[in-house]
């Protein structure tokens, strides 16, 4: 029993301390130094977050070049089954378009309308200020791990992004940056478990929070109304009640899945995003 | 033509290096690319901590699997360091087993991946709750602990043959 129990601190002695032939640290030394990292950053003590920053900078730079064999393979495979389907993607584009330039003859109607009904109102109109500002920035890696689905963008804070700031995607809204460094930041988007959006559906006055599943089709409404019964083909839209982004900015949309399950997907793909605008608060239509 | 040689040599042999920073760098996890595929996602970082330390550690040093922790956290957006600790936890016990064992088989090897796997991940879930405001899903996580285990014998195979190259070693 006793020689088992000094077999067994023998083996763990020797697993922590030896060192291998070409070895410089000890096991032992690299766990104390994981742990000290830790410590340090989660206290984030100046100077480390000052080297944190710069370590960042560098580690999304040489990422941004790691992913390319891979990207290069997935456009390949993608842009060949583009091809494949472009022909009835054709037709269906010319029948869309044609239902497009209906209603855009509609909302153009309902524009003029609209801003002649404010002018009987005295309303003005809204101002484009500094804080309303677009900053462009290109998607370096979009990150999809367990823990935290992110975009890493090429704007830090040397081009005055900020944390909270808002992201766009072809004018829907895909997230919001939750980390910045002195040349890159992180977005943490819509889709994440920790995002959680103050929302309003269409054609209700019900105010739910639009809540990220990990998944782009699958987001889920918290502190719906008992009893509220939810209807495919609905616009979820911001209700503006964080006061923070803007009322009305569409996000999500409930659908039908294939096993006629009611489902709310993003009307963004922020996965697919490469090119991001970033805001103070909200995006100007 | 001598200085051509010794480098292919020395790029070869530092292939499993090469491949763990490519791993931490482009933070692989799947061919998550494909939303069909996401649910095989595994952890091939352990996989070849495990497979290295225990058979070529000479090959694999726990420096460079530090670096590659650090690295990994910096891309993926965790608590600095956590990586860094799962995967020297996967280490300590990797050594431990390949210090008790008389004679390794590959199967024994496998199912001794199913503690070191718990033990690294628990680490990991301990550093992320207690040191950082992340939610995610218990059950994605253990189906990355799943497949990472089931896919091992794939790879120990394949990290074998490419091994087997520097027999004389």
């Amino acid at each position: 029993m006793s020689d088992s129990r000094d077999d067994f601190i023998i083996a763990i002695r020797f697993a922590l301390l030896k060192k291998g032939v070409k070895q410089k640290f000890s096991l032992s030394f690299l766990i104390l130094f994981s742990i000290s990292i830790i410590f340090f950053d989660k206290f984030s003590i100046p100077p480390v977050s000052f080297v944190k920053n710069i370590i960042s900078d560098i580690v999304y730079r040489a990422a941004v070049i790691a992913v390319v064999p891979g990207k290069a393979i997935m456009y390949v495979g993608s842009q060949t089954k583009e091809h494949l389907t472009i022909y009835s993607e054709n037709i269906a584009l010319k029948k869309e378009i044609s239902l497009l330039k209906r209603d855009q003859l509609d909302a153009s109607f309902l524009k003029t309308e609209n801003e002649n009904l404010k002018l009987v109102l005295g309303l003005e109109k809204d101002q484009i200020t500094e804080r309303d500002t677009v900053t462009i920035a290109r998607v370096m890696i979009d990150q999809i791990s367990p823990y935290l689905k992110s975009l890493l963008i090429n704007k830090g804070t040397k081009h005055k992004i900020i944390k909270g700031m808002t992201v766009f995607s072809k004018n829907y809204l895909i997230g919001t940056v939750i980390e910045t460094n002195y040349l890159s930041s992180r977005v943490l988007i819509i889709t994440d478990l920790n995002s959680k959006i103050p929302s309003i559906i269409e054609g209700t006055d019900v105010n739910v929070i639009l809540a990220g599943n990990g998944n782009k089709n699958d987001f889920t409404l918290d502190y719906l109304p008992e009893g509220f019964v939810l209807e495919p083909n609905k616009i979820i839209y911001t209700s503006g009640k964080d006061g923070f982004l803007k009322a009305g900015m569409p996000v999500a949309e409930t659908y039908l899945n294939k096993k006629n399950e009611l489902k709310i997907k993003s009307l963004a793909d922020p996965q697919q995003a490469s090119i991001v605008h970033i805001v103070r608060g909200q995006l100007k239509n | 033509m001598y200085t051509f040689k010794y480098l292919k040599a020395f790029i070869l042999k530092s292939l499993p290096i090469i491949f763990l920073y490519y791993l931490s760098f482009s933070s692989f996890e799947s061919i998550k690319e494909f939303q069909n595929f996401t649910v095989f996602a595994f952890n091939l970082h352990m996989i070849l901590i495990y497979f290295y330390l225990l058979k070529y550690p000479d090959y694999l040093g726990i420096g460079h699997i530090f670096l590659a922790g650090l690295i990994n956290d910096v891309v993926i957006g965790t608590p600095l360091g956590a990586s860094s600790l799962s995967f020297l936890t996967m280490c300590f016990f990797t050594t431990y087993v390949r210090n008790v064992t008389l004679r390794p088989k590959m199967t024994a090897e496998w199912f001794t991946f199913i503690p070191a796997i718990f033990f690294s991940n628990l680490i990991f879930f301990l550093i992320i709750n207690n040191f950082s405001n992340l939610s995610y899903y218990y059950i994605e996580i253990l189906s990355n602990s799943f497949f990472t285990f089931l896919f091992f014998p794939i790879f120990y195979f394949f990290f074998k043959s490419y091994q087997s190259r520097f027999k004389e070693d």
